[in-house]
């Protein structure tokens, strides 16, 4: 046996977990989620000794993640500029 | 044979997993006590700016609702959590178990390649409707 054969040595294949988590939160929520789906499939796939599913569903994690964070910012962007272009009464119609 | 039994995480790496499922477990716990709906805390920013909900509004009461078992109003608060939440719970479950050395078992081993886009529509639509002030779609607000 190789070393570096099919072992679950995840160190290796990222999960992207706690940055699909966080970008869920911090950024945009619906493509977090897919992140969050892919990141917990790493894990148990490398377990079962499912090398190549671990990698792919790593790297779909971290675009996803990715595309998150660049979503996030770009809607962030345009609210900003819709509130800002908003009349002041309307928000403090809408304020909780 | 020896080689069909796969090594564990390295150490550090098993702390890391060890912290996060810790860290699941305190948010699960700090959730049972303090009842989020009780707290006038920080609000979503979305929420204050725009008065609209966001498909994440009403998540941690959600959460609070189920962990004293009432999954009625879990349900109300956020109905999406309770559709995410299997897929959280197993991740934190894998979690546990690689930072104890162990090997989780298969879960979600083949998604259907439209996962990605049907998950993306399907929040949000959730998104858009739950802002509906008209039954049933106000039944999803939080």
């Amino acid at each position: 046996m190789p070393a570096g054969g099919p072992a679950y040595g995840g160190a290796d294949v990222p999960d992207y977990l706690v940055w699909a988590i966080l970008v869920t939160i911090f950024c945009f929520l619906p493509t977090g989620i897919v992140a969050i789906v892919f990141a917990s499939q790493v894990k148990s796939k490398l377990a079962a000794g499912d090398r190549a599913g671990a990698i792919d569903a790593s790297n779909k994690a971290r675009t996803w993640t990715i595309v998150s964070v660049v979503v996030g910012i770009a809607f962030g962007i345009i609210l900003g500029i819709v509130l800002s272009t908003a009349s002041v009464t309307h928000i403090n119609i809408n304020y909780p | 044979m020896a080689s069909i039994a796969a090594p564990a995480l390295p150490i550090s790496s098993r702390l890391r997993e060890g912290a996060l499922f810790l860290g699941g477990l305190v948010l699960a716990v700090g959730l049972h006590v303090v009842d989020p709906a009780q707290v006038h805390g920080p609000v979503c920013p979305f929420l204050a700016l725009t008065g609209l909900y966001c498909p994440g509004c009403g998540t941690l009461r959600c959460l609070h609702g189920l962990l004293h078992g009432d999954l009625r109003a879990a349900a109300g608060f956020n109905v999406l959590t309770l559709l995410v939440l299997p897929v959280l719970l197993m991740a934190w479950v894998a979690t546990g178990i690689a930072a104890l050395g162990g090997r989780p078992a298969p879960f979600l081993a083949r998604l259907p390649s439209w996962i990605g886009p049907a998950v993306v529509s399907a929040t949000v639509s959730f998104w858009i409707l739950r802002n509906v002030p008209a039954a049933p779609f106000s039944w999803l607000a939080p």
